[in-house]
């Protein structure tokens, strides 16, 4: 009797998740992608992590060339930003049969495998926001290499510091230890501050996604070394902890931080002068510019091999070997923050 | 018996903080101290409802989604970019929800008698889904200054976050070894069974300590999420299991019955202070990706130390 | 208490079957062999661990250690490859180092009596940190593709089922499985029956570790790479598979068979749910409810004597 129970309280709860569409989903399922009428083509815009608002404004530049182009959009991404998940994710929409699926891997080497697979299916895969190794998607769309950020915010926080001649400790927090990308930018990081030999690089902070973390480490490094002089807050939590904790210790102005933020979450510290530059391009381009060129793969305007592509409202974008380049990487100051809004 | 959970960690305690002392004189200066206490002050106010929880033979595992939830609601009520409503009505919104999901918690545990494990693993995942809706992708900045005064004001020249703190341990030692509620508490701990022939409202108490531990967590997220000026999607995430460590670490009998309030002060410190005192040794850039290996360490040290003294003193 | 048993994985049969239907019905492509079998691997480790996960929790114990034995595999059997070990001297290295913070978690809890709980979140954070120290947290890949194809297809489900059938014989009619139950449900009456509790227990978180060697290095095929950060949270996943299947939280009561349907519909309600709606944050959601309304249902149900619940 009891197994009745819960089988009738199983059924009804199962038909209340599947009954509200009939079979074969002629209404209800807002992105059924397998069955989608001819014609319209379903592209699949895979984050690092969902719920940041860094991806979020992504998101938003990419649901208007969704609109434009008449594509059915699917944007979703694990919320903890775990890699393993997010090769899932690419899995099931491999055997949906999407026609383009979008990744900014988290970790390429774990995310690799997922999109080899499916491009043998025959879905178009690209790269956006970050790379993973050439034989596993089409093109890249390019806001900015490793390199180009490891660079960028390396001589960003020196004159911020007061230009090269400052001598003295710069730390880094980072986001986690194993974080794939940040461990990259790290080595370019390190990398670019052989150019400045008056530079020493203090402790390497894992913040683990942890804002408060971020902060307290700022405050720990401040006060464990005379010298620091300038820190890397290379996530997008980390940064504002960091600079919310310069600010409590009293050192804004002695004690640098830069990082990547969008304008809207560093806003308060970039006008009280906490912070003078925070690095980052133009997000809702960015994600314009990543649905326009996976459509036109899929209807074929657009071969990989093509040295520019046409991007709707952005005009005609560059393209670099298999990189579509989106623009040169921005930096906020005082002076022109409010004119970006996301 | 009353020590126990007390003379590991203060040992492992007292000899880390010789050590980052010894190295870098600044650990011990004040500033340092008041930013340590700063930053464990959460961490203990949670740890205390917790405590109870545990003593009742329970557990709760699902604060850390509670105090992103929290700070969530805190954010979105009183932030002028969202609904700019007044700062006292925030605060009032934030601890009754902390109290509404403690005493869900609790119902389910104690009248419906689903283990509490199940209940809070499952209510782990589904405030964190609540969270990121009511988030919608998008942080929360400018939180009004009625708000952050609770993380960064100071009351009589004691920060805010301190002052809680204290008060909370105060009142939870009282609650524990000065009413008939807490005797209760321990007695349904150590044998429900007993308890309830003994005529003690075994589930009646064992709501009031999860709807207590639930409303500590409103407090912890009310007196640590403003000291920073954005409150973002991640918050809370993994405190559940610190507040655990550090609650076990004090010497909380997970079976329930038995912990004192003292031990938990000082597993909380000990697992807090772990990350300055890397810091402060400044042993190289990558020192500190051996952090968590260390605390792992310290926990297994802090937990066998004990044993062997229990072991001591049922022989003797 | 055997009829208890049997109605509690009916029950699951049956969601999984009216899950399946509603599935089918909404999109059948969901419920082709085609999907299923291409999202199946996908189980695969946390399948695996949740066999020696079920005999712990029988034994009322619990082993919250399995996803860092993972990382610390993983990174062993990387580092290995790295400096230019065969993969089969890898993958031995990566299985001794699972079975060694088995036995670890095992000693700890048997010589020291400190409850499994305790001692295995110790040694998740010691082992996780030491795989991010020794690796310096950085990733290796590359690997063979021989060594890959081990992992792309359904050995981690396979070993599963084996697993499964002859864990399965052993609890029901083998002397061990009579002792596993015994522990669970009152182990200082099994102390004085005489056997050797200690060592049962031990062997049993030896095992666990064991398993999540194995894992480790079926995940590290899986997807080309040996990382600190691998099985990440997969002890609750575990967890939750596991006492989704019936087992008891308290130890005495569970089978294999109900951690492999409870195991069946976590995966079939995540997929479904991921593949109709696309929406991360709704799965937090759903799985949650999932898991505290299908206890609490089974609860009420079968609504055990006063006091059954506590103690443990």
């Amino acid at each position: 009797m009891r197994a009745k129970t819960l089988l009738a309280a199983a059924t009804a709860a199962m038909l209340l998740i599947g009954g509200c569409g009939g079979p074969q989903g002629q209404e209800g399922s807002p992105n059924g992608p397998t069955q989608g009428e001819k014609g319209r083509i379903t592209i699949c815009l895979l984050p690092k992590q969902k719920g940041i608002p860094y991806f979020t404004s992504c998101a938003e530049g990419a649901q208007e060339a969704a609109k434009e182009l008449d594509v059915e959009l699917i944007y979703d991404g694990p919320t903890d930003g775990s890699p393993e998940k997010a090769a899932a994710m690419v899995e099931k929409w491999a055997l949906q049969g999407v026609d383009a699926i979008c990744v900014s891997p988290n970790d390429p080497n774990v995310l690799a495998p997922a999109m080899k697979a499916a491009r043998q299916k025959g879905v178009k895969v690209i790269t956006w926001d970050a790379d993973a190794p050439s034989d596993a998607r089409e093109v890249f769309v390019n806001q900015a290499t490793a390199e180009q950020i490891g660079t960028a915010l390396v001589d960003t926080l020196v004159k911020d510091m007061g230009g090269k001649d400052v001598k003295g400790e710069v730390a880094i927090i980072t986001a986690t230890a194993t974080a794939a990308n940040q461990n990259e930018w790290i080595v370019h990081i390190k990398e670019r501050l052989k150019a400045y030999p008056n530079l020493r690089l203090g402790s390497v902070v894992p913040s683990n996604e942890d804002q408060k973390l971020a902060f307290q480490a700022a405050q720990d490094l401040i006060k464990a070394s005379p010298d620091l002089k300038g820190i890397l807050a290379i996530s997008s939590t980390a940064f504002p902890g960091a600079a919310e904790g310069i600010k409590q210790a009293g050192k804004a102005g002695q004690v640098q931080v830069t990082g990547l933020s969008t304008p809207n979450d560093m806003r308060a510290y970039v006008k009280d002068g906490t912070v003078k530059s925070v690095i980052l391009w133009n997000t809702k381009d960015l994600g314009y510019l990543t649905v326009q060129v996976a459509a036109q793969l899929v209807r074929g305007t657009f071969k990989g091999t093509d040295p520019t592509v046409k991007a709707g409202r952005l005009g005609e974008k560059r393209v670099e070997g298999d990189n579509v380049l989106l623009g040169d990487i921005l930096v906020f100051t005082k002076d022109n923050i409010d004119q970006f809004q996301f | 018996m009353r020590l126990r959970g007390v003379p590991g960690p203060a040992l492992v305690l007292a000899l880390l903080c010789a050590l980052a002392t010894a190295i870098n004189p600044a650990f011990l200066s004040p500033r340092n101290l008041t930013d340590l206490m700063l930053a464990a002050a959460p961490t203990l106010i949670a740890a205390c409802g917790l405590m109870l929880v545990v003593a009742s033979g329970e557990i709760d595992i699902s604060i850390g989604s509670l105090l992103g939830l929290c700070a969530a609601v805190a954010g979105t009520l009183s932030s002028p970019d969202r609904l700019g409503l007044p700062p006292s009505l925030a605060v009032a919104a934030t601890l009754a929800l902390g109290l509404g999901v403690g005493l869900l918690n609790g119902v389910l545990v104690s009248l419906v008698r689903v283990p509490s494990i199940i209940v809070t693993l499952g209510m782990l995942s589904v405030l964190k889904g609540a969270n990121e809706l009511l988030m919608g992708g998008k942080w929360i900045t400018r939180l009004p200054d009625g708000l952050r005064a609770w993380g960064t004001g100071s009351v009589l020249g004691v920060p805010v976050p301190i002052a809680a703190c204290a008060a909370v341990v105060a009142l939870t030692w009282l609650l524990a070894n000065r009413t008939a509620w807490g005797r209760r508490v321990f007695a349904v701990g150590s044998n429900a069974d007993s308890a309830r022939l003994a005529g003690i409202p075994v589930g009646r108490t064992k709501l009031a300590a999860f709807g207590l531990a639930g409303l500590l967590v409103a407090l912890a997220t009310l007196v640590s999420v403003p000291r920073l000026s954005l409150v973002d999607s991640g918050v809370g995430v993994g405190f559940e299991l610190l507040v655990v460590t550090c609650v076990v670490v004090g010497g909380v009998s997970i079976r329930g019955g038995t912990g004192t309030i003292l031990g938990v002060v000082l597993g909380v410190l000990l697992l807090s202070s772990v990350r300055t005192v890397l810091i402060f040794l400044q042993l190289g850039e990558s020192s500190l990706y051996w952090e968590r290996a260390i605390q792992g360490a310290l926990i297994l040290a802090a937990v066998m130390g004990d044993a062997a003294g229990r072991r001591r003193e049922a022989r003797a | 208490m055997r009829r208890l048993i049997a109605t509690h994985e009916a029950g699951l049969a049956a969601l999984l079957a009216a899950l399946l239907v509603a599935a089918w019905r909404t999109d059948p492509a969901f419920v082709s062999w085609r999907v299923q079998s291409g999202l199946l691997p996908q189980i695969g480790e946390t399948a695996l661990l949740a066999v020696p996960m079920t005999l712990i929790v029988i034994t009322g114990g619990i082993d919250l250690s399995v996803g860092s034995v993972m990382a610390l595999a993983s990174v062993l059997f990387g580092l290995g490859f790295r400096s230019g070990w065969p993969v089969e001297a890898c993958a031995a290295a990566a299985l001794a180092a699972g079975l060694l913070c088995g036995a670890l978690n095992g000693w700890f809890v048997t010589r020291f009596r400190v409850h499994p709980l305790i001692v295995t979140l110790g040694t998740m954070s010691a082992f996780r940190g030491l795989a991010e120290g020794v690796s310096a947290a950085r990733p290796v890949s590359g690997f063979p593709d021989t060594f890959l194809r081990i992992g792309q297809g359904w050995t981690a489900v396979g070993l599963f089922a084996a697993l499964t059938l002859a864990g399965t014989a052993v609890l029901a009619r083998h002397v061990l499985g009579r002792r596993i139950y015994g522990i669970g449900l009152g182990e200082s009456a099994a102390r004085a029956s005489g056997w050797n509790v200690d060592r049962l227990k031990a062997s049993l978180y030896a095992f666990s570790g064991l398993m999540a060697g194995v894992a480790g290095v079926l995940f590290t095929a899986r997807r080309n790479t040996a990382k600190a950060d691998v099985g990440a949270g997969i002890e609750l996943e575990v967890v939750t598979a596991v006492v989704l299947g019936g087992t008891s939280i308290f130890g005495g009561r569970g089978t294999l068979v109900g951690t492999a349907l409870g195991l069946a519909v976590l995966h079939e309600v995540r997929q479904f749910v991921g593949w109709r709606w696309s929406n991360d944050v709704l799965n937090l959601v759903v799985v949650g409810a999932l898991l505290i309304g299908a206890v609490t249902l089974n609860g009420v149900i079968s609504r055990r004597p006063a006091g059954s619940v506590e103690g443990g």
